[in-house]
């Protein structure tokens, strides 16, 4: 019973403490996400170990790594619990690298620049969810994607951010490009665990679960009191955010900042795969579907067009076979590593 | 007749293009009473309970809870300001367990907070019989445990109006006693209720009053023997009368 009360994280709203009924008590963990926390400290440790193991280019890679899996567990929050299928994250993309490149023009640190930045982009998020939010379904992803096509199309209009063809990002001169790398990879993997702990946590408070109920049925959810619209533009800020860090990480790995890069929509093309071959609507799915597509990508990459080629095949089949992903065939075990449910549990079968 | 009215309807009209749902409808549900609502398909009781809970807005005409206008709120204002409805064809969320699709409602619904909402959910799991349940994905559920599960959701939001759609539709004669057992105790608890079914057996054993619609009109109103007695709502009932015929079907 102890054991079970200090397994409930700090942050909960719903305290596991007993129940005024019969003694019931409201347990969050599952046994599978006990036994899998040593083991991801473990990587986590790994992981930011890492720049003293390889050269470079492995870091460099793994920077790819991290802003793919911020985008795809943020466009998984959106699209999976909030029914907001965007097309348009690139528009926050490409806000945080220009916001990241303005502020290093004005003599910031690139590095100190990157909250700035993200949270520019959290604030520019506000305006524009007035307007999308005013479509629904398909409008509202047309209407996402045109949106990051006027921000492109406004920022090449000023020369000072390198116009059309882009520019070089300034500021970085300072640092050794080793140190610099392993700077990026470490901001990188923070982000990352950032978005990755932000989204568990919320998915687990009372935002979370009415957003859960949203996912599954967004009237019943109003009929049970639930304002979808105010959960919906909470997760749009923050989806912001992170798209707008990852923005930030992506110009200081690239050391330059161009339009069609950054605001390209084959970024959102990529969210949605990882999210999709996953598993949407679960934590696990995004990081799941990131492994898959970059061991495919990194192996694969030489292939050209076979690689564009195999990476659509595999979306087919998964859409055909496991509409909930790769993590959906897991969760047919049983296995939970992010639990954000609820178990009651009765006094005389707490052994379980 | 000099009870306090919790809900009241003033001249409510509504319509879909030329289907009409409410014509000038006016009535009042007493406070602590139980309200049956009658009337053969397309009368309009669901569109009523629409308009009543948020889901459709009125044409013309006033809701009032307590002589406060509902007509201009949210259906998430009205539900917190204490109306809330079932649905006929129940709507659970499908992906969560039956404790986490009523502790939401306990939370948003109800306002409660950390261990507040849990036990509020846990009551309302073992009023509805629904506490061997708990841990079951709402999904997997059969029909009856589902229905079980709109009324606990319902009720985890502290409901002073509580509007029940054809909760009893669809279910076994044993099932049906059952449930209207689950809503004699909610009633006995204080809660108003509005209901409509089309298993006239289970409303008049339960309801004080009751109301017939059709055509969006009011037919008749009163002691539930008195009213299933009147000529007009038995030609309805017994389908042989033109009222039915002329009856637009399969609105929602």
């Amino acid at each position: 019973m102890t054991e079970m009360a200090t397994r409930e994280g700090a942050a909960d709203e719903s305290p596991a403490a007993p129940s005024q009924v019969s003694g019931v008590r409201i347990r969050r963990s599952t046994r599978s996400s006990r036994l899998a926390i040593a083991p991801a400290l473990i990587v986590l440790a790994v992981l930011a170990y890492l720049p003293f193991l390889f050269a470079q280019d492995t870091t460099n890679t793994m920077v790819n790594f991290f802003i793919l899996l911020v985008l795809g567990m943020t466009w998984n929050v959106l699209a999976g619990y909030a029914g907001l299928v965007s097309v348009g994250q690139q528009a926050f993309l490409g806000a945080g690298a220009y916001s990241v490149l303005w502020l290093a023009q004005q003599g910031m640190d690139p590095l100190a620049a990157l909250p700035v930045a993200a949270v520019f982009c959290g604030v520019v998020a506000i305006p524009v969810s007035w307007l999308v939010f005013r479509l629904r379904g398909g409008y509202f992803a047309i209407g996402t994607w045109a949106v990051a096509e006027v921000f492109a199309l406004v920022t090449i209009r000023s020369s000072a951010l390198g116009g059309g063809t882009g520019t070089n990002l300034p500021g970085l001169d300072g640092y050794d490009p080793v140190t610099l790398g392993a700077l990026t990879y470490w901001a990188a993997l923070a982000i990352a665990v950032l978005t990755l702990l932000g989204s568990y946590l919320m998915l687990r408070s009372r935002v979370g679960l009415a957003l859960t109920a949203v996912r599954d049925d967004d009237h019943a959810a109003e009929g049970v009191g639930v304002r979808p619209a105010g959960a919906k533009r909470v997760v749009y800020l923050l989806a912001a955010i992170g798209a707008g860090a990852a923005g930030g990480v992506l110009a200081i790995s690239q050391l330059n900042v161009q339009a069609d890069n950054v605001y390209g929509v084959q970024w959102a093309a990529y969210m949605i795969f990882v999210v999709l071959i996953g598993g949407i609507g679960t934590l696990e799915g995004p990081i799941i579907g990131t492994i898959v597509f970059f061991i495919l990508q990194q192996t694969l990459a030489s292939h050209g067009a076979w690689y564009l080629i195999l990476v659509g095949l595999v979306a087919v089949v998964m859409a055909l076979w496991s509409p909930r992903g790769l993590w959906g065939i897991a969760e047919r075990f049983g296995v939970h590593l992010f639990p954000v449910g609820y178990r009651v549990v009765h006094p005389e079968e707490s052994q379980s | 007749m000099t009870t306090e009215r919790l809900l009241e309807l003033d001249a409510v009209s509504k319509r879909f293009g030329r289907v009409v749902v409410a014509d000038g409808l006016s009535f009042g549900v007493r406070q602590g009473e139980t309200l049956g609502i009658v009337g053969p398909n397309g009368a309009g009781k669901t569109s009523l309970f629409g308009m009543i809970s948020g889901d459709l807005r009125v044409d013309t005409g006033d809701i009032r809870l307590s002589g406060t206008s509902l007509t201009s709120l949210s259906t998430a204002r009205r539900v917190r300001s204490g109306v809330v409805r079932t649905h006929q064809v129940p709507r659970p969320f499908t992906g969560m367990t039956v404790f986490e699709n009523v502790l939401v409602a306990a939370q948003q619904g109800g306002g409660l907070r950390a261990s507040h909402a849990v036990d509020r959910t846990l009551e309302v799991i073992e009023e509805t019989g629904l506490a061997e349940h708990a841990n079951v994905v709402s999904g997997r559920l059969g029909l009856l445990s589902r229905k079980r599960l709109e009324v606990a959701r319902a009720l985890a939001c502290g409901p002073r109006l509580l509007l029940l759609d054809e909760v009893a539709g669809g279910l076994t004669d044993p099932e049906v006693d059952t449930l209207v057992s689950i809503v004699r105790g909610v009633n006995a608890r204080g809660v108003t209720v509005l209901w409509i079914e089309h298993v006239v057996r289970a409303l008049v054993s339960t309801v004080d009053r009751l109301v017939c619609l059709a055509l969006g009109s009011l037919v008749a109103e009163g002691k539930p023997s008195e009213v299933l007695a009147r000529p007009e709502v038995k030609q309805i009932f017994l389908g042989t009368g033109a009222a039915v015929d002329e009856a637009p079907g399969g609105l929602p």
